[in-house]
This record gives structure tokens, sequence and C-alpha cells, in this order.
């Protein structure tokens, strides 16, 4: 009789076990499922074309302002390889602006307070930058506008490498010292000191750069091949955008570039090909 | 009376093991439906080649009970089960495209997929701490802490007030200008600012994390107006700062992701415009000594003060009921 009892037992437990365990697997059956099903693949195995238009944010000396493109294709619905590339001009900011009208016309070494000639022929500008770039793209979705426009959409991130061509147009009569920061032998043989004054010394932040980019942006599906594409990336490299001495030790050199953020805003609209859609199963 | 019991025993041996047994078998169909094509949110889609985008979150566990392409009116999921909601709101809409599909063969380009939304905010009221930072200002960077207290009057407009108290530290440029330019800038920081504010969202979506994971978000606008003090921080420190009383509209967007029905991260951007008095240039022991006498003689010029505010939400009632079918 107690044997029938454990075996009675035994076979509600094993059941009851069984039914709750099967009760588990049930409830996450779609665990290992995509989130979205027959799914327009808006960007895999695509190439995408943006012309765009890019401007700094919040720059301090010069807000850099251009057009572009930028050519990318996705390998992947997540994943992407690209290049962007942009032609700028250079445009004073608010604070170049309240500084210049300030500034004597005439240099006067003795205050070490840069003429207007000097302080303006030091800024740099960046006529062209851009970038090569491996893209993630880990959200899609969709969204309803005021309850009428229903489009999709992703947001994407981006890291790669950053290149710039600064440049910068300091006169030989402006930026006089040949030897900033250094004594140099007199023609009696003595040795005459540093000068002292940076505002004469060659601004040294020309040239190109090489640094590290970051971005993040969205796409906004306008139609299946044709995108909005909102986009803020940092270009950062070493610079020195003042050209005048950052160290304070009185001289303008290579020391006085850091590594500094270029952040920029960009609007484009981006012309995915081929221009039909698939979908997933 | 031994024997007795023992058969009671028995008896409820059987019955449970019966039970066991219906509850399995309960089981076993509903999942056989659910595979099969009988209406879970897995298989609405059921409509031949034109179908429209089905979603399916994994902790689906209400599904399976709408087979037959009937709309459920089943049991609300508890208190704050956001994502329980989600997965049975689109199960159901899956249920019911399935219905419709095989009566008139519509193109997946005619189905708008218009689903229950998962959050209600009307009626509701909105706790949000915040934190922000200066966007826009390359002298001086200022850090906010502060709140909101907004009011849902419909699931798309609000009323509310906002309060923030100010910090700062000095930027990269207000150093370099004194020493490379020899210029002392004239900035002024903000200590406060409050304002009464109207809120109207006319975007939401969702949107897939790895392909994995839905999110439902929405932005939504801001407008206000209200009031803030600046301070004006003095070149020389031999001299008084004075204070303004600032008019201070606003205006911004925002976006506000739902992590339960009630809670949700918000982020966002906001302009606060208005016209500040700074620093007299001319300041000497004979001109401007006083802070009454800056102030009357102060520079007037606009700001526009761009935060970037990001916080948690926390919602009142923490949770909502559906008015409408789904």
């Amino acid at each position: 009789m107690m044997k029938k009892q454990h075996l009675l037992l035994a076979t509600v437990g094993v059941l009851a076990l069984g039914s709750s365990a099967y009760a588990e697997r049930r409830h996450n059956g779609l665990a290992d499922d995509v989130a979205v099903r027959h799914r327009r693949l808006l960007v895999k195995g695509r190439f995408e074309l943006a012309p765009l238009f890019e401007s700094t944010i919040n720059a301090d000396f010069r807000h850099i302002v251009g057009g572009g493109a930028k050519l990318e294709y996705h390998l992947g619905d997540m994943l992407s390889i690209g290049v962007i590339g942009v032609g700028s001009t250079a445009i004073d900011t608010g604070l170049v602006k309240k500084i210049k009208p300030t500034l004597e016309t005439a240099t006067d070494n003795k205050t070490r307070e840069p003429s207007l000639t000097e302080f303006e022929s030091h800024l740099n500008a960046m006529p062209f930058h851009g970038a090569a770039y491996v893209s993630l793209t880990p959200w899609y979705g969709k969204l309803a506008a005021f309850s009428q426009a229903y489009v999709a959409f992703d947001f994407y991130f981006q890291a790669g490498v950053a290149f710039a061509q600064l440049t910068s147009s300091c006169d030989k009569s402006v930026c006089s010292d040949p030897t900033p920061g250094k004594s140099t032998m007199g023609a009696m043989g003595d040795t005459i000191p540093p000068d002292n004054n940076p505002n004469n010394d060659a601004p040294l932040n020309d040239g190109s750069r090489l640094g590290l980019y970051i971005g993040g942006g969205i796409h906004v599906f306008l139609s299946d091949f044709i995108a909005l594409d909102l986009t803020v990336r940092d270009y950062a490299f070493s610079d020195n955008p003042s050209g005048a001495d950052f160290n304070a030790n009185l001289a303008v050199t290579s020391d006085d570039s850091r590594f500094l953020n270029h952040i920029f805003f960009g609007a484009g609209i981006s012309i995915m090909f081929p221009t039909t859609v698939k979908r997933t199963n | 009376m031994k024997r007795l019991r023992m058969r009671a025993f028995h008896r409820s041996v059987v019955l449970l093991l019966g039970l066991t047994l219906v509850v399995s078998s309960a089981l076993a169909d509903n999942k056989g439906k659910k595979g099969g094509g009988g209406g879970g949110a897995g298989s609405g889609s059921a409509g031949g080649g034109a179908e429209p985008e089905i979603e399916i979150d994994p902790a689906d566990g209400a599904g399976s009970g709408s087979a037959g392409g009937e709309i459920d009116m089943g049991q609300e999921p508890g208190p704050g089960d956001l994502n329980a909601d989600m997965a049975k709101a689109d199960a159901n809409a899956a249920a019911v495209k399935a219905g419709e599909v095989k009566k008139t063969p519509l193109s997946w380009k005619d189905i708008l997929v218009v689903v229950r939304k998962p959050f209600l905010k009307s009626r509701r009221t909105e706790l949000y701490p915040m934190v922000g930072t200066t966007m826009n200002d390359n002298m001086i960077r200022h850090y906010t802490v502060g709140g909101e207290l907004n009011y849902y009057l419909t699931d798309v407009l609000a009323i509310g007030v906002e309060g923030h108290y100010y910090t700062e530290s000095f930027t990269e440029p207000f150093d370099l200008v004194a020493r490379q330019a020899r210029r002392l800038p004239t900035v002024n920081k903000y200590n406060w600012s409050a304002a009464l504010d109207f809120h109207y969202v006319p975007v939401y979506g969702k949107f897939a994390v790895l392909d994995r994971k839905l999110i439902t978000w929405e932005v939504f606008f801001t407008a206000g107006i209200g009031a803030g003090q600046s301070e004006v921080v003095p070149r020389d420190t031999k001299f008084p700062g004075f204070t303004n009383l600032l008019i201070m509209p606003n205006i911004g967007a925002s976006m506000r992701f739902f992590l339960a029905k009630w809670l949700t991260v918000n982020l966002g951007i906001r302009d606060y415009v208005f016209y500040d008095k700074f620093e007299p240039t001319d300041r000497s022991p004979t001109m401007n000594a006083t802070a009454d006498q800056a102030k009357s003689n102060a520079d007037g010029s606009l700001i526009n003060n761009v935060m970037f505010q990001v916080g948690l939400s926390f919602w009142l009632p923490t949770s909502f009921e559906y008015t409408t079918f789904r």
C-alpha cells in the first residue's frame, strides 16, 4: 500500500514538474525569435549616398560650415562601413566678433596684447575634413507623427578615423619671429634672449591631421529609398584653433596643440541603392 | 478511520493527477494552436504574400489566448507590467489583422499598425527630477539640478511647472581669452529659474534594440514662460556684482522612453530665452563702482541658454486602465 502511495506521489510530482517546466518553456517560446517579422530591410545590402550639410556646434573661435557627402555600404542589417568628406568655410564666432573691435590696429610688443592683424592671422580654418568609419545600427523602429504620418527610423553609432586639412595664413611681416621661445646668437657673437612675445610667432596650426572619429545619428525613412539623415559627429585631433600660446611659456610651439573635439551637427538626404527593399521572413 | 483517510487520500491524488493532466494537455493545446496558425502573436500574418510587419515581444505570455481572430477582452496585466501589456496588445493586433486579411486581400502598405497605446498619460501626474548642462556657451558652463511637475489633461497635452538650481564652471576659452588676447570676458552666471510650461506630444513610436527588445518612446514639445535670476561675475573682484531678475520664456523638444507603467526616461533640449544685463566695460573707482551704478549702466543682450536635460519620470497614479476596446 505504501509503495503504491509513493508511486502515485512520484508520478504526480514528475507530472507537476513537467507541467511547470513545460509552462516555463512555453512562456519563453518567443525568447529566441526576432522582434519584428516581415520587416522591410531598409539598409541591408544597400549603398547609401547622402549629400549633406555640416556645421560645428559651439566652436570657440571659428564656426566651420560646409557641405559634402557620405558613402556607406550596409554589410548587414546592423553593420556598415563608410566614408564622409566635407568641404567647409570658416565663420567667426560671436566671441571673436566681440574681441576684434577691442584690439588695436598697431602692434605693441610691450603689452603682449595682439594687434587685430596678429589675432586674426593666427586663427585657423578647416577647408576639408572627413572620416572613414564603421557604423552600428542597433535600434530600428517606426513612429507616428501627429497620428498621421507613419515612418520608419533607425539610430546608428559610428567610430573610425578622422582626417582634417587645416589652414592658417600668417604673413612673414606679422609672424616675424624665426625662433620662437629660443635664444639666438647675435652678429657680435652675443646671445639674444627670446622676445617672449607669442604674438609674432608662427601659429603652427595648419597642415593635415589624423585623429579619432565618433558619431551618432538617426535615419528617418521618407520612402523605401530616401531618408532624412541627422547626425552629431566628433572629429577629434590635435589642434590649436587660436594659434596662440596655450601653455603660457610665452612662445607658440607645437606643445600648444592639444587633442581637441570638433563637434559637428550634420543634416543630409540619404539615397539608398538599389531602390527596392527586401523583407525578412 | 484509518482506511477512510486512505481512500480520501487516494481520491485526492487521483483528482490532482487528473487536474495535472488536464493542465498539461491544455498547455500543449495552446502551444499547438500558437505554432499552427490559429492566431497567436507568431501567426497573425497569415494572409498571403502581402504582409504587414509583425512585432513580437519575447516576454509574450498572453499571445495564445486569442486564437481564432477574436478580440481578447481578457484579464489586464498587473500594474507596472508594461512589457506584458505590449505583448498582449501586439498579439491581439495580429489576431485581428489575420481575420481581416482573409476577407479582403489588403496590401501590407494598406495596413497601419494602430495598436492600443502601451502607456496612457491622460489625467496622470508626472514627477520629473532632472539634471542639465549648458550646450551653447563657450565661456561658462552651467549645471542644473531641478525638476518638473506636470499634469496631463489628455494623452498628448500637459500643463506643469519646473524649477532649477544652477551651478557653474568656466570653460577653456574663458581663461584663453584673458591670457592670449589680454581681454577679460564679461560673463553672468545663473542662480535659479522657474517656469509654467505646456507640453504637446505629437510623435510616438517604438523601436527594436538589437532585433530583440521592443521599446516604446515619444517626442514632446514644450513651451513655457517663467522667471530666473542671473548674477554678474565681476571682472575685478574689487567691485561688487549685481543680480538681474529675468523673464524667461522657453521652448524645447524632448524624448521619453517607457520603462514601466509608472516610470519613463526623458532627455531633451530646452532653449531659455531672456534679456540679460552684463557688467559695463568701463568700471573704475570713480565710475560704476557700486552695484547700483553698474546695474543702471549695464549692457543688455538677448541670450539663448540652450540646456540638455535628462532625468527619470515617475507617474502617478502608478497604473492606468483602458476605457476603450483594444
